[in-house]
């Protein structure tokens, strides 16, 4: 396991771009965290850091977002998923193995994530302040 | 009688064309690609280098699931938009019957499994005599572990097909000598399959209409208790 703490969405942009270039293409990185833990800032670094120039943000609505880069990077928000039949119908077991799929909301799924994966824990500290407990990725 | 019949139920698209049981073209890829994009450019393409009119097709078959979310829509979703027009009939087949009649190898069981994620899968069990495909069970979705103990009453080989064939072989480890995972040239399901399971079901009058066919899903075991426990709550919440 390996613990960051960032103290800006910034620094949090460049830990995530930090990690994309550790990826080698069909990850599965599962992050946890309430409103505002800076998940999306987070996916914005690993966007950029795979190479994408895409617009990155909370596919709260379309459920995916996908984004094109060195990698394709499939983007999910399961916070109104919670059902396997919800999960299904997002069509996510078709995107495995095809890109990297990162998450928001894994807590809604977490008995469906395959047990081959990264999973991003974020923790509020303060206004700015977060601490990244990252499990399953290489060395950052 | 000429079948024109897609698969896009899986990773691989394929889609052959059958005339009088006897297969005149085949296009299969196993590239990871978008549906959607490679479907029509694989019918089209096979069609053309057939020297094949679409007009000159009789029955449309597909693969109408099980299978993934997508795929299975992609699939169903092209036939009936190519069958509509024409007014011609669909052969709305199931993609474990396919990859039975994509195998006619040797006789046995056949057991086609489709890996439908955590340790669940999409299964039918099938009799191979003498090249006669019968079915003894329908298509369900259930554990592997559920499987493994249903095998333990063949005395005779099972075969495993399809893309849960080597998780399952896998399980079975130790157990269940009987069974056996195909050579991966035949394992997968294709488009030749489809086409032949279509032919008992012209034989036997089950074409439908385009405006007919439909996706064919099944509910996961999964999603059966948490329905359950859903409908459970509601219920104690009513009284």
């Amino acid at each position: 396991m390996q613990k960051f703490i960032t103290g800006s969405p910034e620094e949090t942009e460049q830990l995530a771009e930090r990690l994309a270039a550790t990826l080698e293409g069909t990850e599965v990185i599962a992050m946890y965290g309430g409103l505002g833990a800076g998940k999306t800032a987070f996916t914005r670094g690993l966007a950029r850091g795979l190479g994408s120039e895409d617009d990155v943000s909370s596919p709260t609505f379309a459920l995916v977002h996908e984004y094109s880069g060195k990698f394709p990077v499939y983007h999910f928000d399961m916070y109104r998923i919670t059902s396997w039949d919800d999960l299904y119908t997002t069509g996510f077991f078709d995107y495995m193995d095809s890109g990297v799929m990162i998450i928001e909301w894994s807590e809604n799924i977490q008995d469906f994530l395959p047990e081959n994966r990264i999973d991003i824990n974020i923790r509020y500290i303060s206004e700015n302040e977060r601490e990244f407990e990252i499990k399953g990725a290489k060395e950052i | 009688m000429k079948i024109l019949a897609v698969d896009t139920t899986a990773s691989p698209v394929s889609a052959a064309l059958v005339s009088d049981g006897r297969l005149l073209g085949e296009f299969y890829l196993n590239i990871k690609t978008t549906h959607s994009q490679t479907l029509m450019p694989v019918v089209s393409a096979l069609l053309e280098a057939s020297k094949t009119d679409i007009s000159d097709i009789d029955v449309f078959a597909v693969n109408a699931g099980p299978g993934s979310f997508t795929g299975v829509r992609i699939g169903t979703a092209s036939v009936k938009g190519m069958s509509m027009p024409l007014d011609k009939p669909c052969a709305r087949v199931s993609t474990l019957e396919a990859m039975a009649y994509g195998m006619p190898y040797r006789d046995g069981v056949i057991c086609a499994v489709m890996d439908a994620r955590c340790s669940q899968v999409y299964n039918a069990l099938f009799r191979l005599d003498n090249g006669i495909v019968e079915r003894l069970t329908e298509d369900r979705a259930i554990s592997i572990e559920e499987l493994a103990r249903e095998l333990e009453y063949y005395d005779e080989k099972v075969y495993l097909v399809g893309d849960g064939a080597e998780l399952c072989s896998k399980s079975f480890e130790g157990k269940l000598e009987n069974t056996e995972l195909v050579p991966e040239n035949i394992r997968f399901q294709h488009a030749y399959g489809t086409a032949m399971a279509a032919v008992r079901m012209i034989n036997e009058n089950k074409l439908c209409s385009s405006d007919e066919l439909m996706p064919a899903y099944l509910r996961l075991p999964q999603a059966e208790r948490e329905l359950k426990a859903r409908l459970e709550k509601q219920k104690e919440k009513d009284s």
